[in-house]
């Protein structure tokens, strides 16, 4: 038996980018995100620019395996709930989740590109260079 | 292996959280298994400083 959550208050303003705010108890969360964060100097976005091939969006993530050693699980559950008063988040962003109650499986994963461009010595603006 | 967990009671007040991101999980209840990943690319080559062009990638992934 699986314990009873209780959250008398939750506030959250944004979910976003393959994220969840789940409320009850679930069997599995899985979650998978990719992102490409291009800051730049000056005012310039094509989606045709940059496709998702960088190896950061193919190379294989480990995993710690957790099935190598047989183990015997055992549970008592003194007292059947857990109570939180509140909860405040201001943002749930790429794969993440906030679970109020149980669930069996949770499975992440994000991969993030980060790219800073800047323009060079005396470059002023790139206006004219902007994509239709 | 034997693990044995007891539960006792849990109270808790006010969670106040920024943000919760990049595979990350609150969770307020029971699991068997969590598995988070994350992967962050921000090599040197990754600040570029230069003529504000178009950054053209080719299919193996390297810039030009």
């Amino acid at each position: 038996m699986s314990r009873l959550s209780l959250v008398q208050w939750i506030n959250t303003n944004a979910v976003a980018f393959g994220s969840v705010l789940q409320i009850g108890d679930s069997n599995q969360v899985i979650l998978r995100s990719k992102a490409i964060a291009l800051q730049r100097q000056y005012e310039f976005f094509d989606t045709r620019e940059l496709p998702m091939t960088f190896p950061v969006f193919t190379k294989p993530i480990p995993k710690p395996n957790f099935d190598d050693e047989p183990m015997v699980f055992h549970k008592l559950n003194e007292c059947p709930t857990i109570s939180v008063r509140s909860i405040r988040t201001l943002g749930i962003s790429s794969s993440s989740a906030v679970h109020i109650g149980s669930t069996k499986l949770v499975q992440t994963e994000v991969r993030i590109k980060h790219i800073r461009q800047l323009a060079e010595k005396g470059e002023k603006d790139a206006s004219h260079r902007r994509a239709d | 292996m034997n693990f044995t967990v007891i539960n006792h009671d849990v109270h808790v007040g006010h969670i106040h959280i920024i943000g919760v991101t990049s595979s990350s999980l609150v969770l307020v209840g029971d699991s068997e298994t969590i598995q988070l990943a994350s992967a962050f690319d921000t090599p040197p080559e990754s600040l570029i400083i230069g003529p504000f062009a178009p950054i053209v990638v080719t299919d193996e992934g390297s810039k030009k």
